[in-house]
């Protein structure tokens, strides 16, 4: 469990991950906010306070217990190790004020207790933890900013969350702006939730892919997958939405950049975007991609952010993926079976709601085959000389009489194969069953049934095959 | 009891899946059912695409039968089946192969043509280059088609391109045509026909008392110019290697024309040859419904083991091929061939030498002649 500190990026992270926590669950409609402030460059540094304050329920410390300081020259020129927190619950009467310091190895030297607030009567619970970081204020803004981007993905149920950005300026006054809102969803519902990062997601592709923004096709399935997991009721939800971009083939190639062969997994755990656990990277690389007509090159995992590199993406496609594991009370593990069972149901999903998408090899092989046969299908037909054989076959593929050509007929019953390819391997166990003879007879026994494989490109048997 | 059904002709009749011989029409009706059911699959609000099941031509779907009085055997197939299916991926070229030979077989139909199975080919070669690259695939798709719609190839508008020749003892005459003297017809003898019905309708006339089936056609001209039927009555027919169809309808023709007449098979000594003499005498398991159809009980006259020790000196023979042994080793597993048989096969095998009938010429290029009357004189057949 112990959580080792080794940037200001996972400093910032994990604090507005246990806000977040905290908010979860508490009853009410909670408010949390990351504030910057810069200070005046003392001694030539820029100094920037990073706060995080949320009125969620007051924090009991054991969360911070974990953190560790890593010993990291980086590190230690940017943040002394120090972390101040304020938190009060509803039922005390003064809000506490601690001094939390990482470097201390000696649990009993790590916490200050500093003189309390009182609250003057007033019930309320929340928490504002800081910490001063030696970094350039744009640096930070950028990076926290991007960061709670991606949050944006996932609507955490009555949460409202921003992000200010306050300094002294030159005439010493305050100013202060906000730089990013989220709204939270008014209440906690499973459907609603994979909803949102469906939409999350798609506005994410939408705003990151400025290029693509004439002319583009979103297509998304959802999966979630549920473990009924401890006694508590406390269930493991994994969520996974998956995006298929296509780009019209009109645009210019120069939008099709060499990094569009990858997908960057949007990863979130208990609805804070952070790095992929090892065991929904597990999950990822274990499904089996090329029934979608896919194949993984790689999985690079930078600094806790996963690539998935494809072998074979056509070059106007790009593919989206998050998940999103959390348990419906804090706080949680993830688990790898879940993962894949939600990333597949999300491929199923797509595959099913858009025709002709992520077919697999062997399907895409289909098609193509699907062609042949409705062309020679629609000759058959036609050459007929008998006009009711024509008729039949004709109302049989819901044709008009005076649309009947070669083409029509060929589209048509084209569109009937490929939909039924499109349908997936899931139906061809059911027509596995008894073969059907065109001329019945009742000495077919059923126990003769014999696979026979066609066995290409042998030599003619001059043998007495018996 | 079981072991007895199994091979008499009581469960030939029981279990025969053959292939009609039908009209232009029931063909194309038979066609027009298999479009319509693959449509209705297609169409039904549970649409699926319905695989083909064919009757299979495995080995493992033959049967034999044998006459209780004649001694006659053949092999046919029975009702064990296969499927062609899109679905499958190694199936799903040779399922739409089926469907273009249909395609192909229904327009031959409707316009009132035959094509031979060559001029199928090359039309095929050229409308679908990614599905047909050998006639051998066009045979065989020929052959599916049979087994989905069980009904006989000749039905189907597809002639077989016989390369089968006759010559001797006999009078030919077509509808409405000259007769034909087949030993008048020179060394290369009178071509055979790949149209099964004008086969059938051919009249027949003759004064030999044997057929000689010859499996090579250069044995065959030979005797041809030497004239061998002014010596001995016979006829001489070839398939030019393995037999084709027409060749074969021919000469089961002239068996049910001519039953007192015995037929000879003249052959290398090797394990092809045998297997040539094999299907006529039995059918092939690869001619699938049609297996059975125009088997003929024809002897073994040579080459056999006894010749090769007496006539054929040591440098005229040949070591067995690898090919030989495949061939060698699946006569030596069929339950038909007779024991004689089996042992000629075993005496090749164990010597590992292969002997072609050519090599009798060694004793002088007329010397075929005599072996031939020789064997006869001394009912020297098996």
């Amino acid at each position: 469990m112990e959580i080792e500190i080794s940037s200001v990026k996972m400093l910032y992270r994990h604090l507005i991950f246990f806000a977040v926590q905290r908010c979860r669950m508490s009853d009410d409609l909670c408010r949390l906010t990351v504030k910057l402030t810069s200070f005046s460059h003392r001694f030539g540094l820029p100094l920037v306070r990073i706060s995080v304050s949320d009125t969620g329920v007051g924090s009991k410390l054991e969360e911070y217990q974990y953190l560790k300081y890593r010993d990291d020259l980086v590190l230690a020129n940017q943040w002394d190790g120090m972390i101040s927190l304020a938190t009060t619950s509803v039922s005390d009467s003064e809000i506490h004020n601690l001094n939390l310091n990482l470097k201390e190895s000696n649990s009993a030297g790590r916490l200050t207790k500093l003189p309390s607030t009182t609250k003057n009567g007033v019930k309320f619970s929340g928490t504002e933890v800081s910490v001063s970081i030696s970094k350039s204020l744009d640096d930070l803004l950028a990076e926290v900013t991007c960061f709670l981007q991606k949050m944006i993905l996932v609507k955490i149920p009555k949460v409202v969350m921003e992000l200010l950005v306050g300094g002294d300026d030159l005439l010493g006054a305050q100013t202060e702006s906000r730089i990013v809102t989220i709204e939270g969803s008014s209440v906690y519902s499973p459907v609603e939730s994979i909803k949102c990062l469906e939409v999350g997601l798609k506005d994410y592709v939408r705003k990151h892919h400025t290029c693509l923004s004439i002319g583009e096709n979103l297509k998304g399935g959802t999966g979630v997958a549920n473990s009924s997991g401890s006694s508590h009721g406390n269930s493991q939800v994994v969520e996974a939405v998956v995006i298929i971009n296509e780009i019209s083939e009109l645009f210019p190639s120069s939008c099709m950049r060499e990094q569009d062969m990858r997908t960057e997994i949007l990863y979130f755990k208990d609805f804070v975007h952070c790095s992929v656990a090892q065991s929904s990277l597990d999950a990822l690389t274990s499904i089996n991609w090329k029934s979608y007509g896919l194949a993984l090159r790689s999985v690079a995992d930078h600094d806790g952010c996963v690539i998935l590199e494809w072998e074979n993406l056509p070059p106007h496609l790009h593919i989206h993926i998050a998940i999103h594991c959390y348990h419906r009370q804090y706080p949680s593990l993830p688990d790898r079976n879940l993962a894949r069972k939600a990333v597949k149901c999300a491929l199923d999903d797509l595959k099913e709601n858009n025709q002709g998408v992520l077919l697999s090899t062997r399907e895409l092989k289909m098609c193509d085959y699907a062609l042949d046969l409705a062309k020679t299908l629609a000759r058959l037909i036609l050459s007929s000389n008998d006009l009711n054989f024509q008729e039949e076959c004709c109302s049989l593929l819901g044709v008009q009489s005076q649309e009947v050509n070669p083409d029509s007929v060929g589209n048509c019953i084209r569109e009937k194969i490929i939909s039924v390819i499109g349908l997936n391997d899931r139906n061809s166990q059911k027509h596995k069953e008894a073969p059907s003879f065109l001329f019945e007879d009742d000495c077919f026994r059923k126990e003769d049934f014999m696979d026979e494989d066609y066995q290409e490109g042998e030599e003619a048997y001059i043998s007495w095959d018996m | 009891m079981g072991e007895l059904s199994r091979s008499t002709i009581f469960f030939f009749d029981q279990h025969l899946c053959y292939a009609d011989i039908i009209p232009p029409s029931q063909v194309r009706a038979r066609i027009e059912v298999a479009v319509l059911n693959f449509l209705k699959a297609l169409s039904s609000n549970d649409p699926s695409i319905s695989d083909l099941s064919l009757i299979s031509r495995n080995p493992s779907n033959s049967r034999v039968s044998r006459g209780l009085l004649t001694g006659d055997s053949w092999i046919f197939l029975s009702h064990s089946f296969c499927t062609r299916s899109l679905t499958r991926e190694n199936s799903a070229k040779s399922f739409i192969r089926v469907w273009k030979v249909m395609e192909m077989s229904y327009q031959i139909l409707v316009q009132e043509k035959r094509v031979t199975q060559r001029e199928l080919y090359y039309k095929l070669l050229c409308d679908s280059p990614d599905y047909f690259t050998s006639q051998l695939q066009v045979n065989r798709t020929i052959q599916d088609l049979v087994a989905l719609l069980r009904c006989s190839r000749y039905s189907l508008g597809i002639m077989a391109s016989s390369r089968g020749a006759i010559a001797g003892r006999l009078l030919l005459q077509e509808p409405n045509k000259e007769v034909v003297d087949c030993s008048t017809c020179g060394s290369s003898g009178y071509a055979i026909s790949g149209d099964l019905d004008l086969l059938e309708k051919l009249s027949m006339e003759t004064d030999a008392r044997y057929i000689i089936m010859v499996e090579k056609h250069a044995i065959f001209q030979r005797l041809a110019e030497d004239r061998v039927f002014n010596q001995i009555p016979c006829i001489l027919i070839t398939a030019k290697g393995f037999p084709d169809i027409a060749t074969r309808f021919l000469l089961h023709r002239l068996c049910r024309t001519f039953p007192n007449l015995p037929v000879l098979g003249l052959v290398d000594w090797n394990p092809a040859g045998l297997a040539i003499l094999c299907t006529f005498k039995f059918g092939s398991i690869g001619m699938g419904l049609e297996a059975y159809r125009y088997a003929c009980n024809v002897k073994w006259l040579g080459l056999r083991k006894d010749d090769i020790n007496q006539l054929v000196p040591e440098e005229c023979l040949a070591p067995l091929k690898p090919r030989d042994l495949q061939i060698a080793k699946s006569l030596m597993a069929s339950e038909i061939l007779q024991d004689s048989y089996k042992e000629e096969v075993e005496a090749m095998v164990q010597s590992g030498r292969r002997a072609e009938i050519e090599a009798l010429y060694c004793h002088g290029y007329d010397y075929l002649v005599k072996f031939l009357a020789t064997k006869i004189v001394q009912a020297s057949y098996l």
